[in-house]
Parts: structure tokens; sequence; C-alpha cells
């Protein structure tokens, strides 16, 4: 399977005369991740937006609550974010109308990856992390590419320090490369103070994320938000 | 004759071999490799009888940062320093090539080096690399003629000003320096006005960032005062416990000792008192 | 009759001086020629049952279709003209599908009656320019009985050619709706299980009808809570029902 993301610099080609060209999309950076655990999910998202080597932002928020059982976390372009995530309180609000209830959060999976496919030739330039919990009051997080190819996962994280945290999640969330070692189910405040440690390594080496991160946990009984801080460099 | 083995040694300086192999490959599809940046704010002035230099310790790869204290105040000789931004293998080697040769001159001439030595050097050097040698360097001193100050850009070109910056940061710690920067400072001033301009170049630039490191030289004394202020230590850690065994053995093999060595046994005899 | 009806009776969207729309009111009555439909809700499920007519011994009764699935968790049975609900029936089909690829799950059964009824006053005489869907000329001539099953339990609607939906107990259309809803009152249970709606159902059915009620002249169907699915009874089925009447 292949995910795709969307060319970004339109660069010259080689040996053909450089030209002006319209160039809509830009990286405004941050790293988000999403843990889902047995009845709960971790939502977390640093509030940095930057610009090439510059901060434009130290307080913008890529975490977004969408009911009451679902939050959404954004990385990319923060324009592209905004709309995308406009888009969804609309087409939710439109939803609850029409049927008398909250959209579930799988409901709310399946429309963002038809809201994301629909502009396949020209994408939102957002990389996602949906989590929450289901119908059942089960945990559960979903990883997505631009254009809308998604996943119901374990854990998830996205942005520029995905590269950074992956790995962490895959040896701290699956247990990967620990063969001895059993999985348990972890409490959410286990998962918060680990989502909060491993934001906090993205914001060490990559120079896109970082100020502060919003934390957000999901359960039945609703979402908990709380902000730390993290490097200001 | 000389041996064909004797061909392949490196004389030094640079070498050229594999331009012409490396242009056809990168044509081919082949990615250079990425060099490690100074992102860098680096800044100097000069204040009464003193020069004050600063630089930030952030080392990136792209957008990771690779060294997060690294030194950009190089030595160039006991009464001049060169902060250094750029790919950070130029700076280095350029300003310990330099260092070199005025360490040469000193030991011919008995003479302390002049600013204006070392910076002749460092012109002439990266103007002959036409700019493909990226070292932007602050070079400071005090000497017979007082204290003096110069930027060096890599194609070569330089300036010789009371205040100035360079890097990524520039524009932050410029901001600073346009605002503030008064002639014949103090020390503590000068010292304190460094501290300002490099911190704005690591808040406000990304590619700047952790540690302030601050070389005061004057006439008789330098002081080389490393990190002068940590502001950003790690806001938060959790422990990690990983149970013993965790780490999977993939394959055993012991070699005993006796295959490889001859052991001569012999008794144990008491030390003499 | 007033005088002054002939006026105001021509447009379909013209209201008269005492506020009505008589096409509507006209098209509500075009049911009362339809065959008659019933349904009754019990805490097991729906059951919705219908006459159908067999104007001739050569007619092939299976070729009349009066309850119609929208999908597996919802049905309806109609009454009135059957070409117009073929058009609703149509359109809750995809509505419901539609529901399914954007949400990742079953419509509501309230949501979908919506739906239907939604299309219920789509009805006019000039068509805008550049209009992507055909206008249509006048009201729908059908009622339906919509029954289903969802997460909130067994659910039943009539709908009628105004667009407004009710939700029943039990309710009878048709010809003879008078005279079976009326039996419905006094025979209806909250307590009954799906079987004895079942044949009370059939049996309203027979009560009503003119011909011999056999399994070739009805239809019976039900949404059931055990299963979540909405059946149309095949021909054993409704036999076996009869037999108990």
């Amino acid at each position: 399977m292949q995910t795709v993301e969307p060319v970004l610099a339109c660069a010259p080609l080689p040996n053909v005369k450089e030209q002006g060209r319209f160039s809509p999309y830009t990286n405004n950076g941050g790293t988000v991740i999403a843990v889902a655990g047995k009845d709960f999910c971790v939502i977390a998202g640093d509030t940095r937006m930057s610009e090439g080597y510059s901060i434009t932002s130290r307080n913008v928020s890529k975490v977004i609550q969408l009911t009451s059982k679902c939050v959404l976390a954004s990385s990319g372009m923060q324009a592209d974010i905004a709309t995308l995530h406009k888009l969804l309180l609309i087409r939710l609000e439109q939803y609850k109308h029409q049927n008398g209830r909250e959209m579930s959060t799988t409901s709310i999976a399946q429309l963002l990856g038809n809201t994301l496919y629909g502009k396949r030739f020209f994408p939102y330039y957002t990389f996602n992390v949906l989590g929450g919990v289901d119908d059942k009051g089960v945990g559960c997080a979903y990883s997505y590419d631009a254009v809308g190819s998604f996943e119901r996962t374990p854990y998830s994280s996205s942005g520029t320090g995905q590269q950074l945290v992956q790995p962490l999640l895959d040896n701290q969330v699956a247990k990967k490369h620990q063969p001895n070692v059993l999985k348990v189910d972890v409490s959410a405040k286990e998962v918060e103070e680990f989502v909060r440690d491993a934001m906090t390594s993205a914001g060490e080496r990559d120079i896109y994320t970082g100020d502060h991160v919003e934390v957000k946990t999901v359960t039945a009984n609703g979402v908990v938000h709380q902000r730390f801080d993290l490097k200001f460099d | 004759m000389e041996a064909p083995i004797a061909s392949c040694i490196p004389k030094g300086g640079f070498n050229f071999d594999l331009v012409s192999r490396n242009e056809y490959i990168q044509q081919a599809g082949t990615k250079v490799p990425k060099t490690k940046k100074t992102g860098t704010t680096i800044v100097g002035i000069v204040c009464k009888d003193a020069v004050v230099l600063g630089a930030d310790t952030r080392a990136t790869s792209g957008s990771l940062v690779c060294d997060k204290n690294c030194e950009k105040i190089h030595y160039i000789a006991p009464n001049i320093y060169c902060c250094g931004a750029g790919t950070s293998a130029d700076t280095e080697n350029t300003t310990g090539l330099v260092s070199s040769q005025l360490e040469l001159h000193r030991l011919n001439t008995a003479r302390q080096s002049r600013v204006a030595t070392a910076l002749t050097l460092l012109r002439q050097y990266l103007f002959k690399y036409q700019g493909h040698v990226s070292a932007a360097l602050i070079l400071g001193g005090v000497d017979i003629t007082g204290p003096s100050l110069y930027t060096v850009y890599p194609h070569g070109s330089t300036d010789g000003l009371p205040f100035v910056t360079m890097g990524s940061g520039s524009l932050a710690a410029m901001s600073i320096f346009e605002a503030e920067y008064k002639p014949n400072l103090s020390i503590e001033e000068g010292i304190k006005l460094v501290h300002k301009a490099i911190s704005a170049g690591i808040f406000n630039d990304l590619g700047s960032g952790s540690n302030v490191d601050i070389t005061v030289i004057t006439k008789d004394k330098v002081d080389v005062l490393r990190n002068y202020e940590k502001p950003n230590g790690r806001p938060y850690t959790r422990q990690y416990n990983f149970p013993r065994g965790t780490t999977t053995v993939m394959e055993t093999k012991t070699t005993p000792v006796r295959q490889r060595v001859d052991v001569i046994e012999s008794g144990v005899e008491a030390m003499e008192i | 009759m007033y005088a002054t009806k002939s006026e105001y009776d021509r447009g379909v969207n013209t209201f008269s001086p005492e506020g009505r729309l008589f096409q509507v009111e006209y098209a509500i009555e075009a049911i009362k020629l339809g065959s008659t439909a019933l349904g009754i809700k019990t805490s097991e499920g729906v059951i919705l049952a219908v006459e159908k007519r067999v104007s001739s011994t050569l007619l092939e009764s299976s070729s009349i279709e009066k309850i119609m699935e929208i999908d597996s968790h919802i049905g309806a049975s109609m009454s009135g003209l059957i070409a117009d609900a073929r058009t609703m029936i149509e359109h809750g089909r995809v509505e419901a599908q539609n529901h399914r690829f954007n949400y990742d799950e079953p419509m509501k059964v309230e949501a979908c009656t919506q739906a239907l009824c939604d299309l219920a006053l789509r009805f006019g005489e000039d068509r805008k320019k550049g209009e992507r869907e055909e206008q249509m000329s006048r009201p729908f001539g059908v009622a339906l009985l919509v029954a289903g099953v969802d997460e909130t339990g067994p659910l039943l609607y009539h709908t009628d050619p105004s667009g407004t939906f009710v939700a029943f107990e039990a309710k009878a259309i048709g010809a003879a709706s008078e005279g079976a809803q009326q039996t419905l009152i006094e025979k209806y249970t909250k307590s009954m299980t799906l079987s004895e709606a079942e044949t009370l159902a059939v049996s309203v059915l027979k009560q009503v009808m003119e011909e011999q009620l056999t399994a070739t002249n009805i239809e019976v169907a039900s949404a059931e809570v055990a299963t979540g699915k909405f059946t149309i009874y095949g021909k054993e089925k409704v036999e076996s029902i009869i037999a108990r009447v």
C-alpha cells in the first residue's frame, strides 16, 4: 500500500527555464500524537506555527474537540487545517440536526476520510490523527494521509516530529523489540505522562515543534484538557 | 620509481578527483549528502578597550537539531577569536587552518598576531574557493592597534564595523544592536547587550537555539564564558525501566582465552614488604 | 363546494384564501382509493401488511409489489399511486446508501423518513433554467408506512403527500383505513408479541378485504429487533399466519 504526500514546492524541472508558478502550499510544522487505551484516548499537539526559520505564532491550536467523544489533531498547513476543522464542525452540526444525536467517532473517521478524498486532486495539506472512544466505549485512534487513506490503529503520530516520535510509540506502546514484556492495560494518567514526554522529546530535536503542548484525554464521560510548556528556542 | 600506492595518499589541501564523477551520479539521481549547518546567531561588538563575541549553541541538519551545545566561538590566536556560521566543517577547518598559520607566524616573528593578518588570511582563503567554502565569520581581537572587529562573508568580502551579527538569526540580533548599541560601552554593559542579542536569535530564529556562549577579549586577558546562560533545559522527563534481558540475544559464541594466547601458570608469590 | 374553489385548485402552489393547498388535499384523497395497508409496532419489532388487488384471474399477483425494502433495516408499505411510491423509495434508498458511505453506519429510521418527506413537496410548475433535477409537476398521490429498527428500537412512521410524517403504534391507510384503524384501536395492546401482531394485522386485512384472503393477495413484512433486519415474508410464512387467523 502506498500513502500519498502531496508535492510541495513546485521545483523547476532540470533544464527547464525557471518561471513563476502558483505555489499554494506551505508547511507550518508541528507534531501531533494520539494513543488509544482500553476505554480512553489521549490526543496531543504542540502550539507552534512556523514558516521557514521564523516562528509565526507560539499559540495556535492544532487540536480540536469535535464531539464529547472525539478529538482531532492536525499538522501541516495552518490555513488548510483551520478550513478543514471549520468544515467538519459544520458537517457535525448538520448531522446532529438530521439524526438527533452526536456523530459517533467511527462515523467521524469515515466522514474525514471522505472529506479528504473529495479533494484528491487539490488536497488539504493536512496530516491528521483522530482519537476518541467508539460507541462501545472502547478507546480508538485513526491515522490518515493527506488524501483520505485511513486506518484504525492503537496509536498514531503525524507532522514534523513524526520521525522522532513514532519509534518511541512503537517501543513504549506496542512494546516492539521488547520480546519478554507483556502488554498490559495502562491508565490514562500513564499515557498522558508518556505522551507529554514524547512531545518534549520532539521539542528537543525538531526545530518546528515547541512552545506549548495541548493534551486532551477522551473517555466516555467527556474530554479533559491539559496544557504544558515546551522549550521556546 | 615511486610505488603506485603513493599516488593514493592524500597530500593535503582539497582533493577534486571525484568532482566529475559526483556530477555525473547526481545527474543520474543520487542525492547529495546533507551537511551539518550551524543555523546560528553570532554577534560581536566593540566596547571600551575590548571586543565581546557571542554565539548560540545549536547545530542543525535540515529541521533536525544535531548538536544542542556546540561551540561556535573558535580560537584563532591568544588575542583573537572568531565566531563561525554556515557549514560547520567549513567554519571549523577554516578557523583551524588560519589559527595554525598564525601560530607558525608567531614562532617565526616572536610577535603578537594582528587581527588584520588573520583577516587577510581568511578572506584570501575564502575568495580562492569562490563561496564554495560556506563560512560566514565574525573575527574579533585586541592587538597593538587596539580592539578590532570584522565580518567575513563566504565569498571573501570583509567589513570592519563596531557591531556586527551573522547567521540565520542575524536580523533578530541586529534589531537589538540597532536599538541599543552605543560606542564605549563598559565590558559589563557589552556582555549584557551581546547576551540580549543572542537571546533574541535563540528565541526568534528556529535555526538558533539552546545556550549563550560569550567570549570577552581585552588587551591583557581573554574570558571564555562558555555556556554563559542555559535558558533551554529539558522541561519534563520521565523514567523508563527496561527489565534485565529485554534486548534479544541473537547469537552466543564463546572463545576460551587459551585458544588465543599461551597462559603460563605460576605459583602465587607473597608480596615482599 | 365553494364558488371560488375552482380558481385556486389549478396552480399546485397557490394557497386558497382560506389557506389551503387544494392539490395537496386532493392528493391525500387519492390515497383513500388505494388498497388497504397497515402497520403494527410491538416491542419485538414492526409488522407491515397490505392487500393486493388481483383484478384478473390472469394477473400474476407476484408482480404487484406493495412492500419495498429501503435499506436492510428499513422498509415501507404503500397505498395510492404505486408509481409515485417507487420514486420516493428510490430516493430513500439513495439517501440510506449515502448515509452508509458517508458515516459508516446505518441511517436512523426517523432521518430516512424525513428524507422521503423532503421529496414530497418538491413540486411546482416552472423549472428554473439550468436546474439539475427535473421538477415534479404535481404532488405525490401516495402514503407510506415506514417500518424499521435502529439503535432507538422499533419504529413505525406514516407519511402523506403533504410531506408530514407522524409516528404510530398502529396505523392503517387506504380504502378501508377507517374501519381497519377502528379495529386496531380496539385490539392493539402495547404488550403484544410480534407473532400476535402478525395475526392481528392479517385478521384486520381479512375483515376489510372484499375478496377471499389468500397467501397471494396479501403481502406481509417485518422489521425485527432481534435481527435488526427488515424482511418481506415468503409464501409459506404468510400461509402459516393465515392459518392462525
